[in-house]
């Protein structure tokens, strides 16, 4: 529009500076975000990957998949209670955190056994190697971390805890629980790590068991099982140790950025608009309606974020392709596109204060008075 | 130099002319709507309420002719930014009626009354007061933009007025590389942008020395008699005096008119 345009083109010096400011601080807002997924599919990638919409714990466990118990007996119980439905798919999982080593080698690497059923759906996608077979007790696939480590397929790998040795035969990708990378086995492998211990009555046979079905699904297996708890990914994923703080503490670093952004933006429009209160009571009284002015200042404001927008996210994708593969750095279209969106609302916000400024400048400001 | 000198020769004889015609109005049809500009009706207006109400003016009347160039002078604090406010449609009067050309404006609500300023009323304000931003032919434009004109329609015109008020060298300078005689006149070519019924002029004179003060009077009382339009002039100059048509004195929130 006639006037935000030239304003800008005129006073360029001081727009150059808000933006450089706004090109930081959404650079800022997306680099962080980057990182906060990057982090949360690095501490968490096999949840989030899980081809299952809940998860079947047991109640009191806080949601925590290595808390959890879920007993033989509940496991048939669970499967009976949703035995008329049709479309569900019930996969038990066994979880345990531990450190291995390779066998010839003493350098120890932390990392979780998953126990599942390698012809259930919870079964790796196979990127090197092979799936292992499904009576096998002595084969593993692990997340393809343990490549960059120095793991080859066919490398025996041993249980720290246990002395359990397992052969790697093959490597899979996006496993990760608690920043640890994950190593998958049959049920028959993980019940190995066990051997020696006094077996206890009704001992857990799984720590939970990952469900694919509806909503109604799982109401109906909560009410008819005692003692469990259906949780959705989210929930499950906050269970792990970590994750919640991990992401809370990037959280709020985003929600802060957002609220300089918009006080950034407020304060320079307002300190402008102010310098300016003598032209908009001329350019009123000579007939400019406060719709026209507060478009002028919403144009302005509009134009300033969405250029600035579109520098930091060239900016974000830039570094993102000069970082190391190990940095644990995500940046999906939707995300950045939320950002966005977000980013302009508070632009947006932040020149409300100016426009109520403009709204109250009287015309007969123009009159009896010097420049 | 000569054609300043030329143009106040014209103006002299346009003057007595002026005077004739007035005569001859006063004669004949006094009154008659269609050449009335500008007409206030016992306005008074009063600040605040009760006790300490103040009353800036007093069951004012006033009435301005199509090629009238008339001076509003009196000392500070007499009215006069009142009087010049409530004319152009800036503020409401408390009693009384304004007529602008044709219009009755006494009771329009704001938005209405923004309008009328857009399409009836020119300001020449107090120092220029031209927006910094905007170059010279811009400044004109604007009031294209603002009244919802074609830019090329209003380039146009613009280009014509700036011409006429010796500005065609200037069109693409800011402000701030202009001199105070030559803000006045890009001024008064924006005054001119809208084809108004009428021009106000606050003080216009009041950032010049006497010399560029008079060329910039005398010409806004040309383009007055030129365009067959009208104009009120609010100022502090006794030197202007001799340019307009009619001088009105205001003191203590009443008009009285002298003979020159």
């Amino acid at each position: 529009m006639f006037l935000a345009i030239r304003e800008m083109k005129h006073a360029k010096t001081r727009y150059l500076l808000i933006s450089l400011i706004m090109v930081l601080i959404a650079f800022l807002v997306l680099f962080v975000t980057g990182l906060a997924q990057g982090l949360s599919y690095a501490n968490a990638s096999s949840i989030q990957n899980m081809k299952a919409d809940y998860l079947i714990l047991q109640q009191d466990a806080d949601h925590r998949l290595n808390r959890s118990m879920i007993t033989e007996d509940t496991w048939k119980q669970i499967q009976q209670a949703s035995s008329d439905q049709q479309g569900v798919e019930l996969n038990p999982l066994s979880v345990k955190m531990t450190s291995i080593s390779r066998v010839d080698d003493t350098k120890k690497i932390d990392a979780t056994f998953f126990g599942i059923d390698p012809e259930g759906s919870l079964a790796p996608v196979i990127k090197e190697g092979r799936l292992m077979a499904a009576g096998a007790d002595h084969e593993a696939v692990a997340d393809k971390t343990f490549a960059d480590k120095g793991l080859k397929l066919g490398d025996m790998i041993e249980d720290q805890a246990s002395g359990q040795q397992y052969e790697l035969v093959g490597f899979t990708e996006g496993q990760s629980y608690s920043h640890t990378p994950v190593i998958l086995m049959s049920f028959k492998g993980l019940e190995a790590t066990e051997a020696g211990r006094p077996a206890t009555v009704g001992s857990a046979a799984y720590n939970a068991v990952a469900l694919s079905g509806s909503k109604t699904i799982a109401d109906q297996i909560t009410n008819k099982v005692q003692g469990i708890e259906i949780v959705n990914k989210d929930t499950a994923l906050k269970g792990i140790p970590g994750y919640q703080e991990e992401q809370g503490s990037l959280l709020m670093m985003i929600v802060f950025l957002f609220i300089i952004a918009a006080f950034v933006l407020a304060v320079f429009f307002y300190v402008i608009t102010i310098q300016k209160m003598n032209q908009f009571g001329v350019l009123k009284a000579i007939g400019a309606k406060n719709s026209y002015l507060a478009r002028s200042l919403v144009l302005q404001v509009l134009t300033l974020s969405l250029v600035c927008l579109a520098i930091s996210i060239l900016l974000t994708y830039g570094v993102a392709m000069v970082l190391p593969d190990s940095m644990p750095f995500q940046l999906n279209t939707s995300v950045v596109a939320g950002c966005a969106v977000l980013f302009i609302v508070v632009s947006l916000l932040g020149s409300l204060l100016s426009l109520f400024r403009v709204v109250k400048v009287d015309a007969i400001e123009a009159i009896g008075r010097a420049m | 130099m000569s054609t300043v000198m030329n143009r106040a020769t014209d103006h002299l004889n346009k003057q007595i002319d002026n005077r004739e015609n007035r005569a001859a109005k006063l004669a004949g049809a006094r009154g008659s709507a269609a050449n009335t500009k500008l007409l206030l009706q016992n306005i008074s207006k009063v600040y605040g309420d009760g006790d300490t109400s103040v009353k800036v003016l007093d069951q004012i009347s006033l009435e301005v002719k199509a090629g009238e160039f008339v001076a509003i002078v009196g000392p500070s604090g007499a009215g006069k930014s009142t009087f010049l406010s409530i004319a152009g449609a800036l503020l409401s009067p408390t009693s009384g009626q304004i007529w602008i050309g044709d219009q009755e404006i006494s009771q329009l609500p704001e938005k209405k009354l923004n309008q009328i300023r857009l399409d009836k009323i020119g300001f020449v304000f107090q120092s220029a007061n031209l927006i910094p931003y905007l170059s010279v032919i811009d400044q004109l434009i604007l009031i294209g933009e603002l009244a919802g004109k074609s830019r090329k329609e209003s380039h146009a015109k613009a280009v014509q007025l700036l011409r006429e008020l010796g500005l065609g060298h200037r069109l693409k300078h800011y402000p701030d590389s202009l001199s105070g005689g030559e803000r006045q006149r890009v001024s008064i070519a924006r005054a001119w942008m809208n084809d108004p019924e009428i021009i106000l002029a606050d003080e216009p004179t009041a950032s010049l020395d006497s010399e560029r003060g008079r060329a910039v009077v005398e010409m806004l009382a040309d383009e007055v008699k030129q365009r067959g339009k009208a104009a009120v002039m609010v100022t502090h100059d006794h030197r202007m005096l001799d340019l307009c048509d009619r001088i009105v004195y205001i003191e203590d929130g009443k008009l009285s008119e002298r003979e020159m």
